[in-house]
């Protein structure tokens, strides 16, 4: 591991073993992510990358292992208290609430968070503002993803987890959220699980490897993410 | 003020229709308290079913839970008919704080069966082991025992009618607050995905248990408002087969909607009643009716009529359009 300096730790995961009953899928990971990092989780599918994001957001509870979000101890609480402190995860299968508008999902956002400067989080996602009274459900693949990260940086979160958040998007869409990926950075950490190599090594500070539920590499040479060097582990 | 003029606007107008009817068919006065007090117990499920997906056949228990509490105060204890639906209300809030923690763990088939258990110890109470206060099958009757109340007599069927007035109008004030309230949209964000409203800081159980409340305070509502309108009550109020039509009158009327629940109410209701003079068996026009509403109007009467009104506001708009 890179040694980084304990008080700009936002997250540390120590020897962290998750099991689906009698099944683990995860063996002793441990990662460590600084304030202001755009960090990137990549690995086969089944490597246990979501396996890993959903129990850092307290949705599976781990059989070993600790979770430190800014030095304390979130293993054992519920994920709606882990959000409320925090640290905001936005699910793989980008799921908006179809039935609500699109202001209504981010009045939803708001009032959990008591965080309703939408100005601050719709500068980074313009295309938003004209669609305030659309409904979810009509929303294309990008907007919807525009909408999940709007939502999630509402509360001024000090980590966002992304599962995915360019799968099935075209690529002209993807350019559009590169371009916010490298806005929001400067506002809160976040940690993408990420398919898309490019992306990656366009965006990425440190790349993490996962491979059968464990962690096999840590690369942080940016040199090395840019030549695609963590390839070789998927 | 535009805003609460919005939400006085709508339940308003449809108020002055009931009012209107009650004085164009004044035969069928009792007719319309039925449905005012019935679009209650709807609304009541509506909060359940139509906001937040979960579909209870136990509903006729927190009916009957409004509906006794109200009789045995009102046949054992004392007479205002006013404090009878007041100290029911207060048992639907006690009932759904306790068993809401219980019952809302669990989901779908068994949430569903849970509650219909919970109408069969119901019928068994009221009928064997209270039977000393419901005197069981025989039913309460107590409208000699009511005394008058202040401004309105509660005993007179043209006076009940008014206070009737006055409960669905503020029921539906608080119902149109709530569908635009954030309370409301978060009911309907977890009908859609609770993992979701989890992640973005909700604690879903208290949300969904607070719903699982509201339903039993304005079901006990109902239920009182029937004991006191009928002055006698009995134990077929609580009566497990009796859950279905509450669920197909709002299926009628279009869940999660403010004016659904009313509408299904008078589709229900006005249906029964009709058929029900030509055919014994009305059920069977109800059961078709409802196939149809199934597999072709998802949005019941009330979502057919805007769907309708949106097509006339298109057809006008396009009518002016090319007069201009």
């Amino acid at each position: 591991m890179t040694a980084m300096s304990e008080n700009k730790r936002v997250l540390q995961v120590k020897d962290l073993n998750v099991s689906y009953q009698k099944l683990r899928v995860l063996f002793d990971a441990s990662i460590e992510i600084s304030a202001g990092e755009v960090v990137v989780v990549v690995g086969r599918n089944g490597a246990g990358k979501t396996t890993l994001f959903r129990t850092v957001s307290g949705f599976l509870k781990q059989d070993k292992g600790t979770i430190l979000f800014k030095g304390e101890d979130i293993g054992a609480l519920p994920p709606y208290e882990v959000a409320l402190k925090g640290l905001k995860y936005i699910q793989q299968d980008k799921h908006v609430f179809a039935d609500l508008t699109v202001r209504e999902n981010l009045e939803l956002g708001s009032y959990a968070t008591k965080d309703y400067d939408w100005d601050r989080v719709l500068e980074h996602f313009p295309k938003l503002k004209t669609l305030m009274d659309r409904k979810g459900g009509n929303l294309s693949g990008g907007e919807r993803q525009m909408l999940l990260m709007a939502q999630s940086l509402l509360g001024r979160p000090d980590l966002v987890l992304m599962d995915e958040p360019t799968e099935g998007l075209a690529p002209h869409v993807i350019d559009d959220l590169k371009v916010a990926f490298k806005k929001i950075r400067g506002q809160t950490t976040l940690m993408i699980i990420e398919q898309n190599l490019p992306l990656t090594a366009e965006v990425a500070d440190r790349v993490y490897a996962m491979k059968e539920g464990k962690i096999v590499a840590e690369i942080v040479d940016k040199q090395e993410i840019k030549d695609l060097k963590f390839e070789k582990y998927l | 003020m535009n805003k609460l003029i919005e939400y006085l606007r709508g339940p308003f107008v449809l108020i002055v229709l009931i009012v209107f009817a009650r004085y164009v068919f004044p035969s069928k006065m009792t007719f319309l308290v039925e449905i005012t007090t019935f679009s209650i117990y709807i609304i009541a499920n509506d909060i359940l079913y139509g906001y937040m997906g979960m579909v209870s056949f136990g509903q006729p228990f927190y009916l009957g839970v409004g509906a006794y509490t109200a009789a045995i105060y009102l046949a054992h204890v004392g007479h205002d008919p006013l404090v009878a639906i007041v100290l029911a209300i207060l048992m639907g809030l006690v009932t759904g704080a306790i068993l809401g923690p219980a019952y809302i763990r669990l989901r779908g088939d068994y949430f569903a069966l849970i509650n219909a258990a919970s109408c069969g110890l119901g019928l068994f109470l009221v009928e064997k082991t209270f039977l000393a206060f419901t005197r069981g099958d025989d039913g309460l009757w107590y409208r000699s025992r009511m005394h008058a109340t202040p401004l309105l007599d509660l005993r007179r069927p043209d006076e009940f009618f008014w206070f009737a007035m006055i409960v669905l109008f503020l029921v539906l004030v608080w119902y149109t607050w709530l569908n635009r309230s954030t309370l409301g949209a978060s009911f309907r964000a977890i009908k859609v995905n609770e993992s979701k409203m989890k992640f973005l800081g909700y604690n879903t159980f208290v949300i969904r248990w607070t719903g699982f409340t509201l339903n039993c305070v304005l079901a006990a509502l109902a239920g009182a408002m029937f004991a006191v309108n009928y002055g006698f009550v009995n134990p077929s109020i609580t009566a497990p087969d009796r859950a279905a039509e509450v669920l197909v009158a709002t299926l009628l009327g279009g869940p999660g909607s403010i004016y659904g629940p009313f509408f299904g109410t008078v589709a229900f209701i006005g249906l029964r009643d009709v058929v029900s003079a030509f055919v014994s068996r009305w059920e069977l026009a109800m059961g078709i009716l409802t196939i149809i509403v199934c597999f072709k109007f998802r949005g019941g009467v009330w979502g057919t009529i805007q769907i309708l009104g949106n097509k006339l506001k298109g057809l006008k708009g396009k009518s002016s359009a090319q007069s201009a």
